[in-house]
């Protein structure tokens, strides 16, 4: 990479937490502008136009929530929500409104750091059109509409590829049912979950050296799916 | 209105006072009887005495008046029968004047002692029964188990006294009555309990005038009470009887620790909402630290001048385990709570078996490292209908007991299978194992077998949340072992319903 290094805005009230997060960010590359509430933070978004938004919930002065609701009526930088709550249904929510993914406190900096990537990729991909997607020995390659597995071709369904497909664009990071099930089943299906189950089973079998201990198509209890990404290997291990 | 209830009274007690006169004359007319039996075939001649029986009999049971008519009477006929001249009615002989004032007196002094008598029967059994009251009373005062059943106790206790309808209000806002005062009455029983008067009367949008005081000027801890006087003209005679029954009433609470009684109720439910406060807002708390101790532990382990020295890398792993120990105990001490207050509450959905399994494996991987995990999942198990996140935090709760209770490097079995109508998740390790009174112990709150005490720490709260977690699921949890060293195995059983509810295939084209 010889472009200028990535900017990380960190928004949290909590010194300590600021703290290690910037120097774990630093010694990941990133450049760290950091911000303390709310209102801080959407003015440094177009301030210091960041590369990637790293949201504490639990702000004093706003919900981090309409944080990033109104973050995201103007800006599509790619945005990590850090969440004490581990709650499944305010994660979908949040995904919903637009994060790209989330951490729940506590985290390890190699499980933020490996969903930040994520994002920012995920970012570059639908600026560049990048059209090759590989998680592990899995290749997909979206503009050509192909699935390999270690070189051998895979075939699939329309909707099994869709599936696929939607995971791909997300590479990294967490799908939610209801995404899913909407773009591939239509509005009315967004809360059969079961057909997702089958899908996702017949997936594995056509793509998972061993279909119950799946290394690619990952599940995300009570949230969605993630395609894994060995691609983003961080520097810095748990 | 008030002529008509006096009147009334009156005929009703010349009513009783004529049937007293008939009976007395009857028992007079029963006396001559024998008397004049006597005089007939037993010749007896000074037999006037007799007729101090009806007058007694009389003055006992039937009062004043009737004693006096069976005096009188009585000494018309034993003049009749036992004074010259015989068989008149004629007193006129000094004997017969003196027999007149004997029965007389007689009369007076029995229905006079008899009276009394009567009244202090009563009373004893008023106070009797007052003390039997009072007695049941204090037995509810110590028992109720909270500050507004003391307040009930204390307004029935009151209706009583005061035979009225009453309601009571404590002094702070969790007032006892169940039942709302009319909107006047309200703002009174509100004024007082600010403590702007001790008493007042308002009337209600329906008339009725309610009496609102305090139940003791000297406690205000008793509350406001407010009685409903209805719309009796009288009410500073019903006032003054109140008073009075309140007086004896406040005494009573005094007496009995009332004031302390509703502290220790308030403090009883207080201490366990202010427990549970404490334990959300503890947790809470911790996490913030916690957060940045363990993000802080895995930067510098991975940091350069860290990680080229084994020692320096080792020290920030453990800071981080440790730090992520304390999170689950913390997150333990929360889900405890969570199931004490009742607070589960499945999200339920369709979900891949091996998903729970691997999604708890995947959190617990590095606590694992130590131990050879051997995987044996059916690829073709059914769906099971669950909230996959508590079942998977049951399931989590097992595997670190098999790590924490059998020696790093042995093997730890984990299974995915079928089982009748049940998809069992097993965990079967090589260690401690159960005796026969651990496994009757086995998921009790806090229970931790004594004679693993020394091995490892731990709360004992693990597997009882697995329980119930996988209860409110409509699972249970079993756990089997051989005996002492002999490893334990644990099953969650996730009934999966074989043949109806397996969801249906999803449209492909």
């Amino acid at each position: 990479m010889t472009e200028s290094p990535p900017v990380v805005l960190v928004v949290d009230d909590e010194v300590q937490i600021r703290r290690f997060l910037r120097a774990g960010l630093e010694l990941d590359g990133f450049v760290v502008e950091d911000a303390e509430t709310g209102a801080d933070a959407l003015k440094s978004v177009t301030l210091k136009q960041p590369d990637l938004v790293i949201l504490d919930l639990g702000l004093p002065d706003m919900d981090g929530g309409d944080v990033l609701e109104r973050l995201r009526s103007w800006s599509t930088v790619p945005l990590i929500v850090l969440s004490v709550r581990s709650n499944e249904s305010e994660k979908v929510r949040l995904l919903e409104s637009g994060a790209d993914d989330y951490v729940v406190k506590p985290f390890g900096m190699a499980e933020l750091l490996a969903r930040a990537h994520a994002a920012m990729r995920r970012q570059v991909r639908a600026t560049t059109g990048e059209p090759v997607v590989k998680a592990g020995p899995l290749t997909i390659d979206l503009a050509a509409r192909i699935v390999t597995l270690s070189g051998t071709r895979v075939t699939l369904t329309p909707k099994e590829y869709r599936l696929l497909q939607l995971l791909a664009q997300h590479a990294g990071n967490v799908v939610t049912h209801q995404y899913l099930l909407k773009e591939v089943w239509g509005s009315p299906h967004m809360h059969d979950t079961h057909y997702l189950r089958i899908f996702v089973r017949k997936l594995r079998q056509k793509i998972e050296q061993d279909p119950t201990q799946p290394q690619i198509l990952l599940t995300e209890l009570g949230v969605g799916y993630r395609l894994a990404n060995p691609e983003v290997a961080p520097r810095v291990t748990n | 209105m008030a002529y008509q209830w006096r009147s009334t009274f009156r005929l009703e007690t010349i009513g009783r006072e004529l049937r007293g006169v008939a009976l007395a004359l009857l028992m007079v007319a029963a006396t001559t009887v024998v008397a004049w039996a006597l005089i007939r075939y037993l010749d007896v001649r000074r037999g006037s005495p007799i007729y101090l029986i009806p007058v007694l009999l009389a003055g006992w049971h039937l009062g004043l008046v009737p004693a006096l008519v069976a005096a009188i009477a009585g000494v018309l006929w034993s003049g009749y029968f036992f004074y010259a001249p015989f068989y008149t009615y004629f007193v006129a002989r000094p004997a017969e004047i003196i027999n007149l004032t004997l029965f007389m007196i007689v009369a007076l002094v029995t229905s006079h002692l008899a009276n009394s008598m009567k009244k202090q029967a009563e009373l004893a059994r008023k106070r009797e029964n007052q003390m039997s009251d009072l007695y049941a009373f204090s037995r509810q005062l110590a028992a109720a188990p909270t500050a507004a059943d003391i307040y009930r106790a204390i307004e029935e206790h009151l209706a009583t006294l005061v035979q009225r309808r009453v309601l009571l209000f404590g002094a702070g806002r969790n007032g006892a009555s169940d039942v709302a005062a009319p909107e006047p009455v309200e703002a009174a029983i509100a004024s007082i309990q600010r403590g702007a008067a001790l008493a007042t009367t308002v009337s209600d949008d329906t008339g009725n005038i309610w009496l609102v005081r305090r139940v003791s000027p000297r406690t205000p801890a008793f509350g406001v009470i407010a009685i409903d006087l209805g719309g009796m003209p009288a009410v500073d005679e019903i006032r003054r009887r109140v008073d009075d029954a309140l007086a004896d009433a406040a005494a009573t609470l005094e007496r009995l620790d009332v004031a302390r009684a509703l502290n220790e109720a308030k403090m009883r439910s207080e201490t366990e909402l202010l427990r549970e406060a404490l334990i959300g807002s503890v947790s809470h708390e911790l996490r913030t630290p916690l957060s940045a101790i363990l993000g802080a532990a895995t930067v510098l382990r991975g940091s350069p001048a860290v990680a080229q020295d084994e020692r320096l890398r080792s020290l920030a792993g453990v800071v981080r385990d440790e730090a992520e120990r304390l999170n689950n105990d913390i997150q333990n001490l929360l889900d405890a709570t969570r199931i004490s207050r009742h607070q589960i509450k499945p999200q339920l959905e369709w979900i891949e078996p091996a998903d729970i399994v691997n999604s708890a494996l995947e959190r617990r991987r590095r606590r694992l490292a130590d131990h050879k995990v051997v995987l044996d999942m059916d690829s073709n198990l059914p769906f099971i209908y669950v909230d996959p996140v508590l079942v998977q935090q049951a399931f989590v709760q097992i595997v670190d007991n098999a790590a924490k209770y059998s020696p790093g490097g042995s093997t730890i079995d984990i299974s995915a299978g079928r089982n009748g109508h049940d998809v069992v998740l097993s965990v079967h390790d090589r260690g401690a194992g159960l005796t026969k009174d651990e496994m009757a112990q086995l998921g009790e709150r806090f229970f931790r077998g004594h004679r693993l005490a020394g091995i490892t720490s731990g709360s004992g709260l693990g597997l009882w949340i697995a329980k119930a977690f996988v209860g409110a699921n409509g699972g249970r949890l079993q756990a089997a072992s051989a005996g002492a060293d002999q490893g334990t195995t644990v099953s969650l059983f996730l009934p999966y319903n074989a043949d109806a509810t397996q969801p249906e295939a999803a449209p492909d084209d």
